[in-house]
């Protein structure tokens, strides 16, 4: 049997499959949402929540991001603006043309969630991946619990999902939206604190938490998670490391003997608490 | 044993050179390692080269793919790559051993690196028993046989006027077969090791590694370090590479290159946080990885005892005193 050249980047796994940017949405004043199809209007892959992808637009750079969300034919990836690489898609319009490589990484524990109330807590961008496993729960309904999302960012212009926060979520039966800014701001009638202290406040019972943010913030939540009784092995977050390869070849992405991009990016903090903090 | 005697070697190496690609040590004023056969070289058997054979799978810069722009459109394209059958004839226990680390992470855990592959899988290994080690080795003290290859195809041993060749595998079998008239059928006992001037005792390292990452240790240690990267380049089980683009007006393509763990831009994000942001944290990250993670992950350690890292430390540091320090280190 001969093998196609569409068959050799397939199986090459260094290789991305040529894409192309379909609707490019700002979420706040550095961050937008890209829509990602194949060539010829597909999914390039299917991702389960918490997976990751290598982005590239080669003439410029390659990146892991992780993938926020999915429809039926494209994939979506929520990037705030720090790099060459975000720089460079920032400016870019819709029908840009860009290379896509994954899904990688483990992605959030499904089955362990399926049936339990959830807490989701997220900072700033710390929400798009948070977002994947929202958007199932939502999507499959019946399998879980209660949902609960407490987010926050440092302004009203930085929140991101603007729609799922304050329309789409809300809406939905046995899901409870908290949303808080840094400082005080004109026009805005909502809770006003970081989230850590949000959290607290609203003195949650111990249950399955994913959560992703700043450093900062997570290292704070996992305090107040930590005096509310939560239990370690209910606490998942996901991590972000530079990463080139994706498929544990390269080394970068290493904490102690784990790759983050073969292992992670999601943890437990029981399996975090056992690796050397260095992340 | 089949034999050849060392003067006629160069008379198989061209024979074979018609059949394969043959890969030879080779010393030359400056630098010595492993290069294409051709007729004219002297082969070198004294001692090992001083860059290690990782760049006949693992090419120090490897073009991976190009692409062409044109307006918002990108056109992406594989190299074709002709990698023809290769013999690598010379190598030494430790870079065996290196091979064998080599493949554990290109070719497991759940993702084969195609680039490696094709290269190794056309790959004859024809290593050399080594019987004078030189002043930094200590494969031995890493639970190598510096006289007996593992995963070699074939053993050759050095008895003096002539070169005695063992199959180990059918491969290596088919080979000595193909160019049996060049070889004498000889009654030969190979010569035995000298001794080791360097010793490591790794036993229980791994395991006392594991409790040692908040030790004192690694302030010292990384104190020398001048953070060059010469112990990645020519370790022969490094494998971390970069993947970078060369582009030219529109068009352009991307090459994966060896990177070295001591580099501050090799952990540092986009954002500009930086999980391994000095020294101390990068040197104690090289050292956790031969000794301990690698072992952990792979069940084998990432050193091979080959030495290369002790001759060429331009500041000295020598990791068989660096395990030695962590063997006496209280915890």
């Amino acid at each position: 049997m001969s093998v196609s050249t569409a068959d050799i980047k397939r199986i090459n796994p260094l290789i991305p499959i040529r894409g192309k940017i379909t609707k490019i949405v700002q979420e706040t004043p550095d961050v937008k949402t890209f829509h990602v199809t194949t060539l010829d209007g597909q999914k390039p892959f299917i991702p389960l929540p918490g997976q990751l992808a290598m982005f590239s637009i080669p003439q410029v750079g390659e990146a892991m991001f992780s993938i926020t969300s999915q429809g039926p034919h494209h994939l979506e990836m929520s990037i705030k603006e720090v790099g060459q690489l975000t720089r460079f898609l920032h400016e870019v319009e819709e029908g840009q043309e860009c290379g896509i490589r994954g899904p990688y990484g483990n992605g959030f524990p499904i089955d362990y969630c399926k049936g339990k109330d959830l807490l989701f807590i997220g900072g700033g961008i710390g929400l798009a991946p948070v977002r994947s496993l929202i958007n199932y729960c939502v999507e499959n309904r019946k399998d879980f619990g209660k949902l609960t999302v407490v987010y926050g960012a440092r302004s009203y212009a930085d929140l991101v999902f603007k729609e799922d926060l304050f329309e789409n979520w809300p809406k939905m039966e046995n899901m409870e939206v908290f949303v808080t800014i840094d400082r005080p701001e004109e026009g805005w009638n909502g809770h006003v604190g970081f989230v850590p202290a949000y959290v607290e406040e609203l003195n949650f019972s111990p249950m399955v938490t994913i959560t992703c943010g700043p450093p900062i913030m997570i290292k704070f939540v996992l305090q107040s998670l930590a005096k509310m009784g939560f239990n370690d092995k209910d606490v998942i977050t996901t991590l972000e490391m530079r990463m080139k390869c994706g498929i544990g070849k390269c080394g970068r992405c290493n904490i102690g003997s784990c790759y983050v991009c073969l292992d992670g990016p999601v943890f437990t903090l029981e399996q975090l608490k056992l690796l050397p903090p260095e992340y | 044993m089949k034999t050849i005697v060392k003067s006629r070697l160069a008379e198989l190496l061209q024979t074979m050179a018609q059949d394969f690609r043959v890969l030879v040590p080779v010393k030359s004023e400056t630098v010595s390692q492993f290069v294409p056969w051709q007729e004219g070289l002297t082969v070198n058997l004294e001692g090992n080269t001083v860059l290690p054979p990782k760049d006949i799978f693992f090419p120090q810069t490897e073009k991976m793919y190009k692409f062409k722009v044109k307006g918002s459109s990108v056109d992406i394209e594989e190299f074709a790559e002709d990698v023809q059958k290769q013999v690598i004839f010379g190598i030494r226990s430790c870079d065996m051993q290196s091979i064998d680390c080599l493949d554990k992470v290109f070719l497991t855990k759940g993702y084969e690196d195609t680039f490696y592959k094709t290269k190794r899988d056309k790959t004859l290994l024809v290593a050399l028993a080594c019987t004078k080690p030189q002043d930094t080795c200590f494969c031995e003290s890493l639970g190598l046989n510096p006289l007996e290859a593992s995963g070699a195809d074939i053993q050759v041993y050095d008895l003096g006027d002539a070169l005695g060749f063992v199959a180990k595998t059918p491969e290596g079998e088919e080979l000595l077969a193909k160019y049996a008239s060049l070889f004498t059928e000889v009654n030969a006992v190979p010569q035995k090791v000298e001794g080791f001037n360097l010793k490591a005792e790794v036993a229980g390292i791994p395991e006392k590694l594991a409790k040692m990452f908040d030790h004192p240790i690694w302030d010292e240690v990384s104190q020398k370090c001048l953070g060059c990267g010469a112990c990645a380049y020519l370790c022969p089980t490094c494998h971390c590479f970069d993947i970078s683009g060369n582009v030219k007006a529109d068009q352009g393509y991307k090459f994966r290159c060896w990177d070295c763990c001591m580099f501050s831009e090799y952990t540092r994000m986009a954002g500009g946080h930086n999980p391994r942001p000095s020294k101390k944290e990068r040197v104690r990250n090289r050292f956790m990885h031969k000794l301990y993670y690698f072992q952990e992950r792979y069940g084998q350690l990432l050193c091979t005892g080959c030495g290369r890292c002790i001759a060429k430390c331009p500041v000295g540091m020598d990791i068989t005193a660096i395990i030695e320090k962590i063997k006496e280190a209280e915890v």
